[in-house]
């Protein structure tokens, strides 16, 4: 067993360096795209955590002054199930837009509270807009901001919709590409398997004649591409936790305290990592069966 | 021990390596198969390590049907079968003892086995004193040894032989079928395909011609004519 180990071993150590270069080729394209595999997760999570952080800030919040009548409520409720194009969430009253701030601020700045009491808060309707263009969610709130009785209105930013829509599209992108890399990958795994395989033509023609198995023969060759693939692999982890601190960086700057949730945690890097190692695993033990299949047959 | 029943071989291009062959060889025999090149031979041998199937009849080596032989037990097969070739088929990389030892190494035979029984091969075809040596430095009769002590080291039933003597001069050739016929007389069973005329007249053993992919001739202590 030992001896079969270091036969292994040795094999496909000579492999790697009877063909350096074809190594290195399929070594960086595995390596490529399983880093952009790996961001493209990572930054889809990212996405939709900081959209999951955003979905309060999303929605169109009708806040009305301390002394709207009921009237004037009763004509905005109409004008909010009268619209198509939204739908209300909820009505926050006084005593609820308390709780809410005792929540947020009692523990870490309970100062804030102080001399604070529900009737000097706003009573507000909170509206989802069932678009995302940012024009048409502009225009709601402008219909609202004129309405009497209405103090102020607030909306999700422009910025973070176009943040959202535009991360998506590049995630996909970046998924797309990496499968089109990834398939770049596979193909030179073939080539390398393919190269090695003729390389000891003279070797297996010798170990078919004599009798040695099939899997005897070709299992080198099998792990030397699964050890190819996983090389690729590991060197890509070091890559998305680079990439995901520098992101971190980014969004440190206070001006983009919104964008905060796009990091991903670590545990969720090493989370993909293990995907990633999968999947380079899986190309090169792919990759070679194919070979093996092909060229190594009895 | 090997029995050809209506065996027709054609390759791509619809020439007929073996044209409706059947013969019978029993254990321990020593058969000499002769015939012009292409005239399927080596085909021939091909059909009994299952290398070729055939396109209709049956090949059946030690009671075993080998055409219908699955994928995983076509190495079994060829444990049973120890082949040597015109041209040695040595790996120039490894020396003698490397060469014989990879043969039992490769069927996954234990590390003691090996020990023992390379050695003794190795002293059975009189290479005790080149065990260090790698193909390079041998001569041709020296490197056909070695390639039947890889092909014998298992002690296969059947020893097949594909033009051993081809590249040898008259004098080596002597002594390569000296150690055939040792190991023949061990029990194992040995087919030769050959042109060599002088050696199949001397030998006087079964003789099996084909011409043209057919068995024109089947004769005990024959000649090559």
């Amino acid at each position: 067993m030992f001896h079969r180990l270091g036969y292994l071993l040795r094999e496909t150590g000579n492999n790697v360096l009877r063909n350096t270069t074809l190594f290195l080729a399929t070594f960086i394209a595995v390596w490529v795209s399983l880093t952009m595999f790996g961001s493209a997760i990572i930054m889809r999570t990212g996405v939709s955590e900081a959209t999951g952080r955003w979905s309060d800030d999303v929605q169109i919040t009708v806040f009305m002054l301390a002394d709207s009548t009921p009237d004037q409520r009763a004509e905005l409720e109409r004008s909010i199930d009268a619209n198509p194009e939204i739908e209300l969430i909820s009505f926050v009253t006084q005593e609820e837009s308390y709780e809410l701030l005792q929540e947020a601020f009692s523990e870490d700045s309970p100062e804030l509270l102080e001399g604070l009491t529900p009737a000097d808060l706003p009573l507000s309707y909170r509206i989802r807009p069932l678009t995302n263009d940012a024009d048409v969610v502009s225009a709601i709130s402008d219909s609202f901001r004129s309405k009497p009785g209405v103090r102020s209105v607030a909306d999700a930013p422009e910025l973070l919709r176009s943040i959202e829509r535009n991360s998506q599209r590049i995630s996909t992108i970046l998924l797309i590409a990496s499968i089109v890399v990834l398939v770049a990958a596979v193909l030179l795994i073939i080539n390398t398997i393919r190269t090695a395989a003729f390389a000891r033509r003279d070797d297996i023609e010798i170990m078919k004649l004599v009798g040695a198995s099939n899997w005897y023969i070709r299992t080198p060759f099998v792990i030397e591409g699964t050890i190819q693939g996983l090389i690729g692999a590991v060197l890509a982890i070091p890559m998305l936790f680079l990439l995901n601190n520098l992101l971190k960086d980014f969004v440190s700057d206070e001006s983009l305290e919104l964008l905060q949730g796009l990091p991903v945690e670590n545990a969720f890097i090493w989370n993909t990592s293990m995907w990633v190692m999968l999947l380079g695993a899986g190309i090169g033990a792919i990759g070679s069966l194919i070979v093996v299949g092909k060229y190594v047959d009895v | 021990m090997i029995l050809f029943e209506d065996v027709t071989k054609t390759y791509k291009g619809g020439t007929a390596a073996l044209n409706h062959v059947s013969c019978e060889i029993g254990r321990g025999e020593f058969v000499f198969i002769v015939g012009p090149s292409g005239s399927g031979k080596s085909t021939f041998l091909r059909l009994m390590t299952r290398e070729e199937t055939p396109e209709t009849g049956e090949v059946y080596v030690g009671g075993k049907n080998v055409v219908g032989l699955s994928m995983s037990r076509v190495p079994h097969l060829r444990r049973d079968i120890g082949c040597i070739f015109q041209d040695f088929k040595l790996l120039p990389n490894k020396t003698v003892t490397q060469n014989v030892e990879f043969a039992l190494e490769v069927i996954g035979r234990p590390r003691s086995v090996i020990r023992t029984q390379v050695p003794a091969i190795l002293d059975l075809v009189g290479l005790s004193h080149k065990v260090r040596s790698y193909p390079s430095e041998l001569s041709g009769g020296e490197r056909q040894r070695v390639s039947i002590a890889r092909a014998f080291v298992n002690k296969p039933p059947v020893l097949l032989a594909d033009e051993p003597t081809g590249n040898l001069d008259p004098a080596t050739s002597v002594g390569i079928m000296q150690l055939l016929m040792r190991i023949n007389q061990i029990g194992t069973t040995v087919i030769m395909a050959t042109h060599d005329k002088g050696i199949v007249n001397q030998m006087k053993r079964r003789v099996l011609e084909l011409e043209d992919g057919k068995l024109v001739r089947d004769q005990e202590r024959g000649v090559y004519e």
